[in-house]
């Protein structure tokens, strides 16, 4: 539904995107994740043809935003980071408007913007005016917005940014709820988001795609060797030998606060705590925990974007236009 | 059209509901109001030459009405595109199908309606010049025509400065710094004998074109002249709005 080939995006002499390539197919949920200023609204404006690529192209439901905008942009629903909104209007009201843009009209109107009202929880505060509702609100208004003309594309930037940890329940149960009509791409820097909500991952830094995959995938294939931890009842000094000698073990690690605690980093693919357990009985030590030690999408995300820590770029994740000219 | 009367039905409501709306309506009342006391005032002293009518005094014949038109101008339209871009409204309003033309025009045309709204009022002026004598209504109409025709000419300055800036006060600012050559190049007309440079200056000569108006002359010159220049600035308008996106 969305095919992004080789898009480029330069600002001046800073390049923001660099050739990112990648696609969502039809009912799949897609994030993007990124560091602060990595690229990824930049990404999203193009994608949505707010802002024109340097180079590459995007299709949305087989359409070229740029080329043939007007009709891709009817597939399109969109809530940007800033969900900027005409704070003098009412609820209602806007989306009126909104459905006016989208040639709906009348009864038609009318149906969508009840449905859009219930689907996202506004029809208490539907008469309200805009300005004078809260962040949580006013983010779902914008959400309100974007799938007001039935959209088969849906794109979220930060859709759960700034919001209080309850509204974020509330608004990923919505996410959740939109995906079932609509091909879903959201950006995020919130990782459980990812987690939570997506089939499929694309990391961005720099303004470069650096792991694509599911978020199993991703841990999987970043995260290296699996590893058992294991807690003993107290501190064995040969536990360290028995262990690394089992078949399988690559190396045996010790936490040097609490020796009694270790890490056993096994072979690729091998599931060592039937052996570790066995060893440990025969041995007569005794075992208080033991487990797999599985990464988090975290710390993927952290070994993959913090490689070099030094960056020199400015960060670029505002307007296209940031002098201001009066010429 | 479903993208201009969309944006036109907003920004009218904007206007309606924007407290700035009702200050501007409220000066330009207060001041056609002393303006027209003045005029009929001058023309009951029976030392005054006879010849004029007080409508036609009242279009364009005053300073007044230059300086109201001049500043309403770029008040009107200072928001239109600027404040979307200042909030960021622009990025949801151009990722929905309608161009930047339409968007240009349906704010112009909300622009243009407004400001015929604000000069509604001065109709009681000429109800009660023939309420209290004689009023020929042809000049009375041709006056309101000169009116606006020189609003759509000023409100497309304003449009197109509007979308240079994200800061309403520049916009308001560089809508002032256009209109001003503009309407200063008509009254340096007298200052050359050369024959054609004269009938240049006067034909863009605005004091001059709403004097004819409000005589009850409609020259179609000057009509072609507002339209033609309007549509120049609401062309530039959506280019200038279309060029943002690359930078």
């Amino acid at each position: 539904m969305i095919e992004a080939q080789s898009l480029t995006r330069r600002y001046g002499d800073f390049l923001a995107v660099d050739q990112i390539s990648f696609a969502v197919s039809e009912g799949e949920i897609v994030g993007i994740l990124g560091p602060n200023g990595a690229g990824k609204t930049t990404t999203i404006r193009m994608i949505t043809g707010f802002l024109p690529p340097t180079s590459g192209r995007v299709t949305v439901a087989g359409q070229d935003i740029v080329e043939n905008s007007l009709v891709a942009r009817r597939d399109l629903g969109y809530l940007p980071e800033s969900v900027a909104l005409y704070t003098e209007m009412r609820v209602a009201e806007y989306l009126t408007y909104r459905a006016r843009l989208f040639g709906l009209t009348g009864g038609e109107a009318k149906q969508r913007i009840g449905e859009a009202l219930e689907r996202c929880l506004l029809t208490g505060v539907q008469d309200q005016i805009i300005g004078t509702l809260s962040k949580g609100y006013r983010q779902r208004v914008g959400l309100a917005t974007a799938i007001l003309h039935r959209p088969k594309v849906l794109v979220l930037d930060e859709p759960t940014i700034g919001l209080d940890p309850k509204q974020i329940v509330a608004i990923r149960d919505l996410i959740r709820g939109l995906a079932k009509e609509s091909t879903l791409l959201l950006s995020t820097h919130i990782l459980p988001e990812v987690e939570l909500l997506c089939d499929r991952v694309v990391i961005i830094d720099r303004g470069k795609i650096v792991a694509e995959g599911t978020p199993g995938d991703l841990q999987e294939r970043w995260v290296g060797n699996p590893v058992v931890r294991v807690e003993l009842d107290a501190p064995r000094s040969e536990a360290a030998s028995r262990f690394g000698s089992l078949e399988g073990v690559i190396e045996v690690r010790l936490d040097g606060a609490r020796p009694e605690r270790l890490e056993i980093e096994c072979q690729p693919g091998r599931d060592l705590r039937a052996d570790i357990f066995r060893s440990a009985v025969d041995g007569s030590l005794t075992l208080v925990e033991l487990a797999e030690a599985k990464a988090s999408l975290e710390d993927v995300f952290v070994r993959l974007t913090t490689i070099e820590e030094t960056r020199s770029e400015p960060e670029v994740v505002a307007e296209p236009d940031e002098e201001e000219v009066a010429s | 059209m479903t993208g201009v009367w969309a944006t036109l039905v907003r920004e009218l409501r904007a206007y309606f509901f924007s407290p700035l709306a009702y200050v501007v309506l409220t000066l330009l009342m207060l001041i056609n109001g002393f303006v027209f006391t003045l005029i009929v005032s001058f023309l009951n002293d029976p030392r005054a030459s006879g010849a004029a009518a007080p409508m036609q005094l009242f279009f364009g014949q005053t300073l007044f009405f230059w300086l109201v038109l001049l500043f309403v101008a770029p008040v009107l339209t200072m928001r239109l595109l600027s404040e979307e871009r200042r909030s960021g409204t622009i990025e949801v309003l151009m990722t929905a199908p309608v161009t930047e033309t339409q968007i240009v025009v349906g704010k112009y045309l909300a622009a243009l309606l407004f400001y015929v709204f604000l000069w509604l009022p001065t109709l009681v002026y000429a109800a009660v010049i023939a309420y209290y004598g004689e009023l020929d209504w042809g000049p009375v109409a041709s006056g309101y025509l000169g009116v606006f025709g020189i609003g759509t000419l000023f409100l497309s300055i304003g449009t197109f400065a509007s979308t240079l800036s994200r800061n309403q006060l520049v916009a308001a600012i560089a809508t002032f710094t256009l209109l001003m050559p503009l309407f200063v190049f008509g009254l340096l007309e007298s200052l050359f004998n050369n024959e054609t440079l004269k009938t240049v200056f006067g034909y863009l000569n605005l004091w001059q074109h709403m004097d004819e108006f409000a005589k009850g002359i409609v020259d179609t010159r000057r009509l072609v002249y507002y339209v033609s220049a309007s549509i120049f600035f609401l062309f530039l308008a959506a280019r200038s709005l279309e060029a943002k996106k690359w930078r």
